[in-house]
């Protein structure tokens, strides 16, 4: 029958057809893995909880903070010096990515550390200071920016450049040829990066840094919600207004400025740098030439192969439930649909699902399904895909419907769908590695992941350990990164280079 | 170059050596409340510095490990600390000593509480066998009372690992965080610091017609104030008993209260050895 049948729906070699394919072999993967994610729902009684956490941000309390102005001052400020670093670091990096295998892998392996685990790391050397802060926003990105600003540059296009008299040196035929032409995409990604340091700003606090996540995590742990409301409308306030506060003109007085919130600075001791990065980080074993020793050293690493599988199975969920969210969300914030009631709650929807750390997310769903994967998944599926729709949702406003007589679901089915999925897939695939990232971050919640062994051995002070099981984050990661990379659409361009 | 490296890395070096002799930092994370630390601790830190005539200040740290690398390094030399971290930061830093816990740290408890759903009795005089098979959540990972002393009591009852007697075993972070989560049904067992327990009840922030204590642990040592081997060499011939004489001293209840603790009494290292013991029993220390 099948020989002689028409071909499938999903048939055919156009590019179109091969993303439907892929997308749908990627929810199948899923849907066949799902039986082996721990999904159980517990009923029981979360509503009192419930309902003061709602009371909190429905009612807060704005007198009880201490020195909001303060943390929100330096949470800016990481964001905007550790961004600035970060560039600083990236761009000379950027310019030999590709002719360099050392700085491409380098670049993978400081990308595949999740910010919070870096300020872990400098917390042991640096303490609770500015360093730390700066550091564990510069180093990953440095890597990002790396990558980013090479794949852009790469895209420069070459007329300018070939009509250049012969003999024009390479600085000036990079200063005057090239980098004016991918100028803007540039500066648009930096941009979005920002936004990305702020969230990751508020969640330097979560470790001791005393930007705004540091209150919320206090308030919100020890349940006095009123309080945690009012930092979170505050954060959602910071975040909705960047185009307001980071104007381009604005940005050199900010970021003078906000060198004066910065600190304090710590006295950056060589003996503990040297002692934390000589023999901290290194099993004791390894240091004295024990070879027995270091066999029971293994040993008493925690298990690898639940976690990692525990780690690759809600990086999957989540990325496949980022994609749903994404599809059903992406029309709320965007031009074609509704009216404009509908897009500022759509909008407004999309930045509170965005912003609200997803450890919070979490923790909301946990009382509500009770332990397991389940309450770390729609955490990581809605956060990222609130992301992605934001983004997709800009792709949209910038396509012009040539059918005006569609109905709104025709519009979304037919004329801007097809246009917009393609990046949106892009941006999907893009996006895996940071939710491989971020299920480690979920780990502190209970699902044995990586992140949570990571979590316990920074805790327990042994930090070879935690050393240790953050490297094998790391290659799982650049695997991940890898396989995401060979499976992305390469058919489209990627013109919005904020898609990542 | 290399010089100027040299003569970097040595100003760098000689940089807080210079700067500690004129301020004492301390820093103390409290079992409950951690609003507001750095306001409410500043008024501790300015009865040790009348006292002490030094300069004293106040650290904030959010996490026990946090305060116990920082005492290691030298950012804080004097520090409130839990039973399983005081004794942490002892074995890494020699020569340092516990000087005070709590009045209440001499016998303390943990409780095992558990919501009303699963049909256990309340105030038994062992473990109840009806732990089998429920879903049990421990407070911090590194807490004494919310994690270390309870899985102590639990092998000992029950002779295997948390994680093969229940059916699921999760840390909520925080004491305050495992009664809403028992409260509420997500975990069926919890273990919880008593003051923290007490306090809510007294608060009425608990629902006590959902969530009992089923069980009170035997008394085990608990918080204290430890200090750096080197505080005498730096700030002076006796000056660590100076310093435990001014905790000791400390009547002020509205100094107290930030801990809570109804005052401070004298206490050594070797108070701790059984948490020591338990540590290194659980793998939580090596």
């Amino acid at each position: 029958m099948a020989e002689s049948a028409a071909p499938g729906i999903l048939r055919g070699d156009s590019p179109g057809l091969r993303l439907a394919r892929r997308s749908l072999a990627l929810i199948a993967l899923c849907a066949v893995l799902l039986p082996f994610a721990d999904l159980a729902v517990v009923a029981h009684d979360p509503w009192a909880e419930l309902g003061r956490m709602a009371a909190g941000l429905a009612l807060p309390h704005w007198r009880e903070l201490s020195s909001p102005l303060h943390a929100i001052g330096l949470t800016v400020s990481v964001a905007l010096w550790g961004t600035l670093l970060g560039v600083l670091l990236g761009f000379p990096l950027a310019l030999v990515f590709f002719r360099s295998r050392l700085v491409r892998a380098g670049c993978a392996f400081v990308r595949a550390i999740h910010e919070l685990f870096w300020a872990l790391l400098f917390l042991q050397v640096f303490g609770l200071s500015a360093v730390t802060a700066l550091a564990a926003l510069a180093v990953p990105y440095a890597g990002i920016f790396a990558k980013v600003y090479a794949e852009i540059l790469e895209q420069t296009p070459a007329a300018a450049a070939d009509s250049l008299p012969p003999g024009v040196g390479r600085l000036s035929r990079f200063v005057y040829a090239e980098l004016p032409l991918v100028w803007e995409r540039l500066a648009a990604y930096t941009r979005y990066r920002f936004e990305c340091s702020l969230r990751a700003s508020v969640l330097l606090g979560f470790v001791g840094l005393p930007t705004l996540g540091f209150h919320l995590e206090s308030a919100f742990r020890e349940g006095h919600y009123h309080e945690a409301g009012a930092l979170l409308w505050l954060f959602y306030l910071l975040i909705g207004s960047i185009g307001l506060w980071a104007h381009r003109r604005l940005l050199p007085l900010l970021a003078l400025g906000c060198l004066f919130l910065l600190g304090p600075w710590p006295d950056v001791d060589a003996g503990l740098l040297w002692r934390f990065v000589s023999h901290d980080l290194w099993p004791a074993p390894l240091l004295n030439g024990d070879p027995a020793g270091l066999v029971a050293w293994l040993g008493a690493i925690p298990d690898l192969g639940p976690a990692i599988g525990n780690t690759l199975l809600l990086g999957l969920m989540g990325t496949v439930g980022a994609l749903v969210i994404a599809l059903l969300l992406w029309p709320l914030a965007s031009r074609h649909f509704g009216n404009r009631a509908s897009r500022l709650g759509g909008s407004a929807l999309l930045i509170g699902l965005r912003s609200t750390p997803e450890l919070m997310l979490a923790f909301i769903f946990l009382l509500l399904l009770g332990p397991s994967m389940l309450p770390a998944w729609l955490a990581l599926a809605l956060h990222n895909g609130a992301l992605i729709a934001f983004l997709a949702a800009r792709h949209a406003d910038g396509v012009e419907p040539g059918m005006p007589d569609l109905t709104a679901s025709g519009r979304y089915a037919y004329e801007l769908l097809p246009r917009i999925y393609p990046g949106l897939l892009a941006l999907l695939f893009y996006r895996a590695e940071v939710i491989i990232r971020e299920t480690a971050l979920l780990g502190m919640l209970g699902v044995a992941t990586l992140g949570f062994h990571i979590d316990s051995s920074f805790q327990y002070l042994m930090f070879d350990q935690a050393f240790f099981l953050l490297l094998v984050t790391a290659g799982l990661n650049i695997v991940v990164d890898a396989v995401a990379r060979r499976y992305r659409p390469r058919e489209v361009v990627m013109d919005d280079p904020c898609s990542r | 170059m290399r010089r100027l490296f040299a003569t970097a890395l040595m100003l760098l070096g000689l940089a807080p050596a210079a700067q500690a002799q004129e301020t004492f930092r301390f820093t103390a994370i409290p079992d409950e409340d951690q609003s507001r630390l750095v306001e409410r601790f500043q008024k501790v830190a300015d009865y040790l510095s009348d006292t002490l005539d030094v300069e004293v200040e106040y650290v904030p740290v959010k996490s026990y490990s946090a305060a116990v690398s920082a005492f290691r390094n030298d950012q804080v030399q004097l520090a409130w600390f839990g039973g399983l971290s005081g004794v942490q930061a002892r074995r890494l830093v020699p020569g340092s000593r516990a000087l005070a816990q709590g009045v209440e740290d001499a016998a303390f408890h943990s409780y095992f509480i558990a919501n009303t759903d699963t049909g256990i009795d309340p105030h038994q005089e062992r473990m109840p066998d009806a732990f089998a098979g429920k879903s049990f959540t421990f407070g911090a990972k590194t807490s004494t009372s919310g994690r270390l002393m309870p899985e102590y009591y639990l092998r000992e009852r029950f002779d295997e690992a948390p994680e093969a007697l229940f059916s699921r075993v999760g840390f909520s972070g925080d004491h305050t965080r495992t009664i809403a989560l028992v409260e509420s049904g997500t975990y069926d067992v919890g273990a919880v610091n008593y003051t923290v327990w007490d306090a809510a009840v007294a608060d009425g922030r608990v629902d006590t017609d959902k969530v009992k204590v089923i069980w009170e642990t035997p008394a085990y040592p608990d918080y204290q104030w430890t200090i750096r081997g080197d505080a005498d060499a730096r700030f002076g011939d006796g000056f660590t008993d100076r310093v435990r004489q001014a905790l000791l001293d400390m009547e002020a209840p509205e100094l107290l209260e930030s801990f809570p603790r109804q005052g401070f009494i004298p206490v050594d290292n070797d108070a701790y050895a059984p948490i020591e013991a338990v540590g290194e029993d659980l793998g939580l220390l090596r």
